[in-house]
């Protein structure tokens, strides 16, 4: 003997996925914005497979991510007191160390840099004006924002140091090269310097020079292609 | 209709097949690992609609899940009165368990759904892989104990063992986000 009402349910779960699914997907067209309470007008109840708006990912290196005022304006949440897609970076009160912080929407990805064998990976998210990230090997930064500048220490190799920061606009930024076996991170600050790292395996040594307009360098004979790091890599 | 097996006799393999139960595990597992896909490999937006009425959208996931927790407990309850393992009898014991049941499933959909689109799988530290996990499970296990309960051929062990997972899904899913939220602000 069978009984109907699971499969019932089962299909009315997979309705109400699809829908909120859907309702995302129409209403999430427009970035930068909060779509708060929008109603859903879109009718498509679209599988969420490959989605297909574009997000602001690596892809859009040239950007410039000046903060309007319509990407916080309607935030009724305060999930994140920055702006929607935003890069700061510069030098930590080291004077040698570069510290560079991609944001996009809650998700955070930074990179510590300081030009020829300390570097670290960090990945976190942003809870209102704070921002809080981890990597290998017990890396930790914790920042603020403050007005326009980016506060905070970052913990790496049992050292702390402490920095602030500001806005990077581009082509200044974060840029990250991923090949085989070689990874690259770049910090280039607003002035034009540039400060990175490339990793093979368990070596390091500087990277050679990056042209944001033509990012392409060859490491050991294979080319890599430097790209904008965005708060929600997977660095 | 009755999610129960009735009075049935000793359980010997003839009067149970365990074939459908494995045929709802697989794809109670091609569920799990499905969305865990998905959340990898779709790129998280960092945003998604804001459920109207709360502070922020993390406030009204916590508020929703604990929702679904509170009825989960009464799904317990009504569980283990189903069973025998409580005295708590009537027709209504069923009923409420089923609804509470799907309530609590359905009050998870926007939060699940906000997840996936907005956050994706996360890896960066032990509560997010926890929660990611534990989300996949979640749908996974439910989606297996819905399949077992069209047929009342299932082992003794299925139903309870099914029904504890789901729970422990949701616990987790509620303990490495609600509850951390609650602690956290």
């Amino acid at each position: 003997m069978t009984h109907r009402s699971p499969l019932v349910t089962l299909i009315g779960l997979v309705a109400a996925f699809a829908i909120m699914f859907g309702v995302n997907l129409a209403s999430s067209a427009p970035r930068d914005s909060y779509a708060g309470g929008a109603s859903p007008s879109a009718a498509a109840s679209a599988p969420p497979v490959a989605s297909v708006e574009p997000t602001p990912t690596a892809a859009a290196t040239t950007t410039a991510a000046t903060p309007t005022p319509t990407a916080r304006a309607t935030a009724s949440q305060n999930e994140s007191d920055f702006p929607n897609k935003i890069v700061y970076a510069g030098y930590a009160d080291d004077d040698s160390t570069a510290i560079a912080v991609a944001i996009l929407g809650t998700r955070a990805a930074a990179y510590l840099c300081d030009g020829s064998n300390v570097e670290a990976w960090l990945r976190g998210t942003v809870d209102g004006d704070e921002i809080t990230l981890t990597g290998k090997r017990g890396a930790r930064l914790e920042a603020e924002l403050d007005d326009d500048t980016l506060e905070g220490t970052i913990e790496v190799n049992d050292e702390k140091l402490d920095f602030a920061i500001r806005e990077a606009k581009s082509p200044a930024g974060l840029y990250r090269a991923k090949g085989s076996k070689t990874t690259i991170g770049w910090i280039v600050l607003p002035n034009g310097t540039q400060v990175g790292i490339q990793t093979t395996g368990e070596e390091s040594s500087p990277a050679p020079e990056l042209d944001p307009a033509n990012p392409e360098v060859t490491v050991d004979g294979e080319q890599l292609a430097g790209e904008a790091v965005s708060g929600d890599q997977d660095v | 209709m009755s999610t129960v097996p009735a009075a049935a006799p000793a359980p010997e393999t003839a009067s149970t097949r365990i074939g459908p139960v494995l045929i709802a595990f697989v794809i109670g597992s091609a569920v799990a690992v499905g969305l865990g896909a998905y959340g990898k490999v779709h790129d998280p937006t960092g945003q998604a609609i804001n459920i109207a009425g709360f502070s922020s959208g993390l406030a009204a996931k916590a508020a929703l899940s604990t929702v679904a927790m509170v009825l989960a407990v009464v799904q317990v309850i009504t569980a283990m009165g189903l069973f025998g393992r409580i005295p708590l009898s009537g027709n209504w014991v069923g009923p409420v368990h089923r609804w509470s049941g799907r309530i609590a499933v359905a009050v998870t959909v926007p939060v699940a759904v906000h997840c996936l689109y907005a956050l994706g799988f996360q890896t960066f530290d032990a509560r997010v892989v926890s929660h990611s996990i534990a989300g996949c499970f979640f749908y996974g296990a439910f989606v297996c104990k819905m399949l077992i309960l069209t047929r009342d051929d299932s082992p003794k062990w299925a139903l309870p063992l099914l029904g504890g997972l789901v729970l422990s899904g949701l616990t987790a899913l509620w303990m490495t986000a609600g509850l951390w939220y609650y602690l956290n602000s």
